[in-house]
């Protein structure tokens, strides 16, 4: 019996597409020879390798997971696993020419005020053009939106694959934590079932330990993103940094070595007063979610231009975590579940209470020389923005300007790039901020 | 299109949908009786009665604005928790001893946040709600529970015991078995009562002293159980959906023709199809079973799909149903998946299903009547 569900053909002639594309990013990027290019290079080629992965486990008749970064993935990788985000398609798509289209077909399944991402991935499943899995691993939180989409595409094309979901707690104390460490154990036997491979405790170790000096490596970046100017503009940095510590390199070696390749290159950059932004570093933002992936290109690079803004730290690029403690299974677990409840993005401000937007916006804009706060309030997050009169008043307690954009992250037509670039340019004119 | 009966009863459970502080419960508080707010259905009601409290579903009834939630809320919430919120900052709810919220979608949860921020009300607490119903989760609930119970006990200075606790379940009981009678009254050809007033009766249940509205209650099914029946409608229809409070909606609704017999609504079936465990010999234990495991589900319980999509076709079918009205309040993002699935179920059963997007507060006749005539005259013919 094959171990590898029946792929739809369109699912894997576009995610090889998606491969030769990142194949050409990379081979646009060649020329740079620089240690940024080489950085940048290397999160290309990580991302090709897990697309490699995944199409040679189908080929090979090999199971394979979809998951979610906010499942601690060192059980995975200590399993042998090959997982990968499906959202990542979504994502991979998100420049693409087709993907207006693909929005609109997500928009006809779940019409226009569900998170475009979530509704890009049921269409991607419904429309038979995302890779389907040996089991998916559902995610409960942070959002409604993830809990019901996934129960909606177990409703539909991927029926016949094996579901599991961790019932994720409110709280973040140790009660809470226990419930979660015994929901990942769950977890544990599930992927064992329909993997067939068993977690070795030994293994465990090794990963974790690996793990935590890559975690390391990214707070010592961190560190080093405080300096004025910010060695990096958002071309290189957090959302890089995120996605090989959390996703593409857990606790593997090779996650180690782009890290110190990533902090020495920011160190020299400090040592060296190197500001990224052509005119000169004039505003720091601490823009408090994902970057608009669709469209970045639209803003970043006016932002900087036009205004000298750096977007010295993102909600993904924040580093609360704290290591995992290797002593035995139980501490593990314990940690696993700690960081995979309290310290992901988006999970750890948006699954609970509010506490932790104020929390973390008061820590980053101290620690890091905030100029002002940007929300963008992306369509999809609604309990973030039912939290923006918290977020307004805490900013203004700690003195610093607050804004509220209303957009989405992944589709430009819902706020335009010049609407938003309107309202940016009021606001940073409103406070007195980029003035040259 | 109403019922034949002149009910006392019935009136004073309309009266209670049209304000929040209605005159039962206003006479409750003058009395100096305690009220504590609840925001969903999960929300163990039966606790708050053992504390010698009135639970009270939080609703916005009567509200038209919502200038003072806007300054901390967005429009992507929904309005439902705007206007609800809104009444909370305009001292509307200033009676309440307590409120206590549960974690059952983004937009209610983020309610408590700004709540106890902003508002003054002595006892504001927060339960976490398991997103699955297994075992599991039951244990998870009742260690909520304890919470709750510590929290109600501390701030009142009293003690909940399990005598006082079976007490307030048996009285709960007993609303749910005579809110099925009444149900059961409604699988007639000829129902006695139409849809909105049959909301009316449930909302009154959560705004009123338990006991009192069960005497109550009684008064109105000895009525309605010898009644002429509703004969002037065309179709027979189910209502699924979140939160519903206004009768006039239905009303709407109904006026086109199409009898409302049956619901999955969270001020429907979902609070009285089922009962607690009176027998059970830990009563924590038991309410944590029938909130996790027995009552109807709502879409936020992840491993709850099959169950709810099965609860739908079953009344479809016990209460003759001709089609199904999904409502969904713009924003929703559970039961904008809901619906999906649920559009495809009913699909391959053939029975039709009607989507509509609410705002809590406004009703929309206009646009209502002709999406319900057009779905009514549909169907119509199938009879």
């Amino acid at each position: 019996m094959s171990r590898v569900p029946t792929q739809p053909e369109k699912a894997i002639k576009l995610y090889k597409d998606d491969v030769e594309y990142m194949q050409m990013m990379k081979d646009l990027l060649a020329g740079d020879t620089s240690e940024e290019g080489e950085i940048n290079r290397a999160v290309i080629q990580a991302v090709m390798d897990r697309s490699n992965e995944v199409l040679q486990c189908i080929e090979e008749d090999e199971p394979f997971i979809a998951s979610w970064y906010p499942y601690s993935a060192e059980f995975l990788t200590a399993m042998d696993v090959t997982w990968w985000m499906f959202a990542q398609t979504a994502f991979l798509g998100i420049e693409s020419p087709h993907v207006l289209d693909d929005i609109d077909g997500g928009e006809r399944l779940l019409g226009s005020d569900f998170c475009t991402v979530l509704r890009l991935l049921l269409y991607y499943v419904e429309a038979d053009i995302s890779p389907k899995p040996s089991a998916l691993v559902a995610l409960l939180h942070p959002c409604d939106g993830t809990t019901i989409v996934h129960q909606a595409i177990k409703h539909g094309k991927w029926g016949d694959i094996p579901m599991f979901g961790a019932d994720p707690p409110y709280w973040d104390d140790e009660r809470a934590i226990e419930y979660y460490a015994n929901e990942m154990r769950r977890l544990v036997d599930f992927v064992g079932e329909v993997t067939g491979k068993k977690l070795d405790i030994d293994r465990l170790r090794e990963v974790c330990e690996q793990s935590n000096k890559n975690y390391a490596l990214w707070q010592e970046y961190n560190e080093l993103r405080r300096a004025i100017p910010c060695p990096h503009d958002w071309t290189i940095g957090p959302p890089q940094a995120f996605a090989m510590a959390t996703y593409y390199n857990v606790g593997k070696p090779e996650g180690e070595e782009w890290f110190k390749k990533l902090v020495a290159n920011a160190e020299r950059r400090v040592k060296e007063k190197v500001d990224p932004i052509a005119g000169g570093e004039r505003i720091r933002v601490l823009w408090f979610d994902i970057l608009p992936l669709m469209w970045q290109f639209d803003i970043q690079p006016w932002m900087e231009s036009e205004w000298g803004v750096n977007l010295v730290m993102n909600m993904f690029g924040y580093t609360p975590y704290t290591p995992i403690d290797t002593k035995d299974e139980n501490t593990m677990f314990h940690d696993m579940a700690k960081r995979s409840l309290n310290d992901f993005p988006m999970i750890r401000q948006a699954r609970g209470v509010a506490d932790n937007f104020l929390s973390d916006i008061e820590k980053i804009v101290k620690d890091y020389s905030i100029d002002c706060v940007i929300w963008p309030g992306h369509m999809g997050h609604k309990d973030g923005s039912a939290s923006i009169g918290m977020m307004r008043e805490k900013c203004r307690d700690i003195g610093v300007p607050f804004l509220y954009i209303g957009l989405d992250l992944f589709d430009k037509r819902y706020t335009s790039p010049d609407e938003v670039k309107d309202i940016l340019s009021k606001f940073f004119s409103q406070h007195g901020l980029g003035n040259k | 299109m109403e019922t034949t009966v002149k009910s006392k009863a019935l009136d004073t459970f309309k009266e209670a949908t049209e304000t929040i502080l209605n005159p039962v419960l206003k006479k409750w508080v003058e009395g100096g009786g305690k009220v504590m707010g609840y925001f969903c259905s999960y929300g163990p009601e039966e606790l708050i009665t053992a504390a010698g409290m009135v639970p009270m579903r939080v609703r916005a009834t009567g509200s038209t604005s919502t200038e003072l939630a806007d300054a901390y809320l967005s429009s992507i919430n929904c309005s439902f928790c705007r206007h609800a919120f809104n009444a909370g900052l305009s001292g509307d709810y200033d009676f309440l001893e307590g409120v206590l919220w549960l974690n059952n979608c983004d937009h209610v949860r983020r309610i408590y946040d700004n709540w106890w921020r902003k508002i003054d009300t002595p006892l504001a607490h927060m339960m976490s709600l398991p997103k699955m119903s297994g075992d599991t989760q039951v244990e998870w609930y009742k260690d909520e529970l304890v919470n709750f119970k510590a929290a109600v006990e501390k701030h009142l200075g009293i003690t909940i015991t399990d005598d006082k606790l079976r007490e307030a379940i048996k009285t709960h009981n007993e609303t749910r078995q005579l809110l099925r009678q009444l149900y059961e009254l409604r699988k007639k050809d000829n129902p006695p009562i139409t849809g909105a007033e049959s909301l009316a009766v449930v909302v009154a249940s959560t705004c009123m002293p338990r006991a009192e509205y069960n005497q109550m209650l009684k008064e109105l099914l000895g009525e309605l159980k010898g009644a002429e029946g509703i004969k002037d409608y065309q179709v027979r229809l189910m209502m699924i959906g979140s939160i519903l409070d206004d009768p006039e909606y239905v009303k709407v609704i109904e006026d086109m023709g199409g009898l409302v017999v049956t619901d999955s609504l969270c001020f429907g079936t979902r609070i009285c199809w089922g009962d607690v465990d009176e027998k059970a010999k830990d009563p924590l234990q038991a309410l944590a079973k029938y909130y996790i495991q027995d009552k109807p589900a709502c879409p936020r319980m992840f491993d709850q799909q099959v169950g709810r999509s099965n609860f739908v076709k079953d009344m479809v079918k016990e209460f003759k149903v001709d089609g199904v009205i999904g409502l969904r309040m713009v924003m929703c993002d559970l039961w904008t998946g809901e619906l999906f699935m649920t559009d495809k179920d009913l699909k391959a059963t053939k029975i039709p299903l009607l989507r509509l997007e609410r705002e809590y507060a406004v009703v929309g006749a206009g646009q209502l009547r002709t999406r319900a005539q057009a779905f009514i005259e549909s169907i119509g013919g199938r009879r």
